[in-house]
């Protein structure tokens, strides 16, 4: 039996009937054809599909949609301003060639983006920890280390 | 000394910008009216004869749009031994049937109602088993492909073992390894009348276009393939069946047709690096000086052939050309087993064979008494070559490499790389004492050579168009590699204008030239040499069609990043869009073959690691890594250490912690997730330094070589050897897991005592 469920996405309300086992993932996917969220595995271990939800970091692949109703989620579509200018995190995988393939990088980001609401002075080691539920297979993260610590500055020195 | 516009400095990534909002679209992502789902019906046997299969059940549920199995399918083949669905299944995991349906559940709810009716048959899952004479048969020619060994031989082994005080001998093994792309690969297609569309996970779409082409029996122009942005493959990526499956589902159904494989589909019905026993015997002169090198491998390429050829011939590569040697032979057993299929994986066989041949070279100077940066120094194969004459002809392209001796290369910085990264680790120091009593730090290095040559014939196309802009288009795909920004840099930099001047279009069999696979790490070279060819051919384009508009000679005109100008007298310009205004879209297209008839193309390294081993718990810690690479002139620093990041970090995971393991008694892959298959993650890097030789090759475009996969080469070497520095345990399996390396710690004390 679909439910009705009513979240904010990305700053938009919006109200669609599921089946109570859709999965997040698969919702902000395939109903709202938010396809920046990507899925490696199902089973949370490459982190890949990581959202924001009500500012915590999770992994859209093992959350249903209807878990989320009410509540609101941001994509790696939603980062941006509206003008396009990029956030500080966009920002630093840009500057500091963060990514390869690309297939890894939205969940990297949406992890940087909830260590960096909790910590915003991480160090090093701390980064390593915040993202080592996310897996990448290209760049050997060295640049995407230095790539939160790049956003991490700024956000510091914008605030 | 040239000073470059762009070629050289750290131009950002093409694709930045889609990738960092989500915009990029991968194969999964493609969506199109009407469109369903398939889903594959996988072998539960390791080796088993399908009878019959009943798919009434599966048709009759509402939603489930087409079936096809091995007794329906189109007769084409997608590989020399694959059809499109075949009546033998030779894996856990082996295509047997596939449905399309509404939505995904359903799909998957059909494949449960499909009753096939299986004949089991005898089955091997160990390569070394497997040709053994009274193994069971995976195919009736025989388990050994082509029957015998691959044996390549320069000089004469018995003469070289003759001259030797020593000999050495030493066998070594690595595990199938999957390439763990984080994408798992998919396939879209669809049908209008008797024309197809495919969307799939791919390194070439000319190939695919071809591949399918033949499998479908479709004429090729009927056929398009289109590349969408790849979650990275590292070579994996290179099978034509799920995309010929889709195709039929789609036709059958008439409407598009997706199929994404599941993480524990990619892992069993990917393609992974193959797991090799290599036994690698040398003969040395007392005062270390190499007189014989004998490599044998034994590959085991699964239940299809794949790339299998090709990788063990690459397994080979270090024993035949690593050392100054007359006297040396390769055999190569390729081996068909019931095991998931092997494929190509980022410097195909060239990693097993260096692991095998770089650790014994540690074995060997350590018995004679030589360090063994001095071992390689006083032996490593130079400019000039291997000794001996010239065999192949000399108006014959050396795209293979020979193996006989008397080609040069066309450039050679090994010395450079041995140098600078022993430097730069402090080789010869001894590492500083760890803090508790249990850790042992040691150091260790390796080194490479790989082929990485010219690569295939390749046509770019650039273009002055209507609007001013000038664009590249190649059928080229970026698998993640950085290509999509190298090609322009190149075509910017011949033209003589900025890096962000050149629009590219990649990837598209239909409105895209035919490019080589990005394999091999030759696509810089091939597809490089090309576009560069094609910018030489729209400069001397445009600077004709100018001269005439601004009243002078062509010598008398250059490009600038506007347009063209009169060099004595820059007032005197043109814009882009004025000539595309005047003269209309200027195309040209060149189409080259790479490669030397003079040199061999090689690209060398060594890579150094200190290591820190708990003897308690056996874990490793890489503390510091070095990895020296000649990949001759780097077109784009930035990209190029990233490749050798990421290479090297991949390549722990191999020495380390990953392996794919099948369970020999019923055939199935026990750790088909990334959970069980273990990656590392980024808390197991460790601290870096890339550094590149001061080359220019003078062959590749703009003194370019191989990049892509030697990173990958040295990293099991070097570590092994780190290790045993530390803790004298010489460990010859990989990965070197806690648990081996507890094990082998207590059973080579145990030796000792």
């Amino acid at each position: 039996m679909a439910q009705e469920i009513t979240l904010t996405v990305n700053g938009a309300t919006r109200t669609n009937q599921v089946e109570p086992r859709l999965l997040l993932a698969d919702y902000l996917r395939s109903v709202l054809d938010l396809t920046g969220t990507h899925v490696g595995c199902d089973t949370s271990n490459c982190g890949a599909c990581t959202v924001s939800l009500n500012g915590d970091a999770v992994k859209s692949c093992t959350v249903f949609a209807v878990q989320a109703d009410g509540a609101d989620v941001t994509t790696l579509e939603g980062l941006a301003s509206d003008d396009g200018t990029l956030h500080p995190i966009q920002e630093g995988f840009w500057e500091k060639h963060g990514l390869q393939c690309g297939f890894c990088t939205p969940g990297m980001i949406m992890s940087s983006l909830d260590l960096l609401s909790k910590n915003p002075n991480p160090t090093e080691a701390e980064i390593r920890e915040g993202l080592s539920g996310n897996l990448c297979r290209c760049t050997g993260y060295h640049n995407i280390v230095l790539a939160v610590q790049f956003a991490a500055e700024k956000m510091n020195s914008g605030s | 000394m040239t000073t470059f516009k762009t070629i050289g400095k750290s131009e950002p990534r093409r694709d930045l910008p889609e990738k960092l909002t989500g915009e990029a679209k991968y194969t999964a992502d493609v969506q199109l009216p009407g469109m369903l789902f398939g889903k594959i019906l996988r072998s539960p046997h390791p080796h088993a004869r399908i009878l019959s299969i009943n798919v009434d059940a599966a048709r009759n549920l509402p939603g489930v749009r087409a079936v096809v199995t091995p007794f329906d399918a189109p007769k084409g083949q997608v590989a020399p031994d694959m059809p499109i669905l075949d009546t033998e299944a030779r894996y856990v995991g082996d295509e047997v049937a596939a449905v399309a349906a509404d939505d995904e559940d359903l799909a998957e709810a059909a494949l449960s109602l499909i009753e096939v009716k299986y004949e089991q048959l005898p089955f091997v899952t160990d390569a070394v088993e497997a040709i053994k004479p009274d193994a069971p048969q995976t195919r009736p020619g025989g388990n050994l492909v082509g029957g015998k060994p691959l044996t390549l031989i320069r000089g004469s082994v018995e003469e070289g073992f003759a001259q030797a005080d020593r000999i050495f001998e030493e066998t070594y093994s690595t595990p199938a390894q999957a390439g763990a792309a984080l994408e798992p690969r998919a396939a879209v297609a669809s049908w209008d009348g008797d024309n197809l569309t495919v969307w799939k996970s791919t390194r070439g779409v000319h190939a695919d276009q071809l591949a399918l082409s033949l499998a479908l029996d479709v004429p090729r122009g009927n056929i398009r393939v289109m590349g969408q942005n790849m979650g990275a493959g590292y070579g994996t990526k290179d099978e034509t069946r799920l995309g010929a499956i889709t195709a039929v589902l789609a036709q059958r159904a008439g409407r598009p047709v997706k199929i994404e494989l599941t993480r524990q589909e990619e892992f069993v019905a990917g393609r992974h690096r193959h797991g090799t026993t290599t036994t690698v015997r040398m003969g040395v002169k007392n005062d270390g000086t190499v007189t014989a090198v004998h490599a044998t491998t034994i590959m085991d390429t699964g239940a299809y052939l794949s790339s299998g050829p090709g990788v063990i011939r690459r397994a080979g590569q270090g024993a035949l050309y690593l050392y100054r040697c007359a006297n040396v032979q390769y055999d190569g057993y390729l081996t068909y087993t019931n095991t998931p299929s092997g494929g190509s994986y980022r410097a195909l066989g060239a990693p097993q064979g260096h692991f095998a041949l770089e650790s014994l070279a540690d074995t060997i100077s350590e018995a004679l008494g030589i360090d063994p940066l001095e071992f390689r120094l006083k032996n490593h194969v130079g400019l000039e070559g291997q000794p001996g004459e010239r065999v192949t002809p000399a108006n014959e392209v050396l795209d293979t490499q020979p193996v006989e001796g008397g080609v040069p290369f066309s450039s050679n910085g090994l010395r450079e790389c041995l140098q600078r990264g022993s430097e730069a680790i402090d080789w010869g120091q001894p590492s500083e004492r760890p803090e508790s009593g249990n850790l042992r730090r040691g150091k260790g290095m390796g080194m490479f050579i790989y082929r990485g040559g010219a690569g295939g014939r390749s046509i770019a196309r650039m273009r002055l168009e209507s609007d001013g802009s000038l664009r590249l288009l190649t059928g080229l795909m970026d698998v993640g590699e950085g290509s999509l920004t190298v090609m322009p840099q190149i075509a910017a930099e011949e033209l003589g204008v900025g890096y962000g001047q050149v629009l590219v279009t990649f990837g598209d069999s239909e409105t895209t030239p035919e490019a080589p696979l990005t394999a091999g790490s030759t696509a810089t070279f091939s597809t490089g040499t090309a576009t560069k060819e094609a910018a030489r051919q729209l400069k001397a384009r445009i600077i004709e069609v100018v001269a005439p508009l601004l009243d002078t000679e062509p010598s008398n005109l250059q490009i600038t990043d506007d347009g063209v100008e009169h060099i004595q007298y820059p007032e005197r310009s043109v814009s882009f869009a004025q000539i595309a205004e005047s003269v209309g879209e200027i195309e040209v297209e060149a189409a080259i073959s790479p490669g030397s008839r003079d040199h061999v193309i090689n690209s060398f390294g060594a890579h150094f690691a200190e290591v820190e081993v708990d003897t308690d718990t056996g874990q490793v810690r890489v503390l510091r890594y070095i990895a020296a690479h000649d990949s001759g002139r780097i077109l784009n620093p930035k990209l190029a250490i990233n490749q050798v990041e990421g290479g090297v970090s991949q390549m722990l995971g191999f020495t380390l912690s990953e392996q794919m393991l099948t369970d020999p008694r019923n055939g199935v892959t026990l750790n088909a997730s990334f959970l069980e298959h273990k990656s590392p993650t980024v808390q197991d890097f460790p601290e870096m330094q890339v550094l590149f030789a001061d080359v220019v090759d003078p062959v590749g475009p703009f003194g370019a070589k191989a990049l892509g996969e030697p990173p990958s080469i040295g990293v099991a070497p070097a570590v092994a050897n780190a290790i045993y520095n530390a803790i004298g345990v010489r460990i010859r399996d990989l990965p070197l897991t806690p648990d081996r390396v507890l094990n082998e710690i207590e059973a080579q004390r145990g030796d000792s005592q």
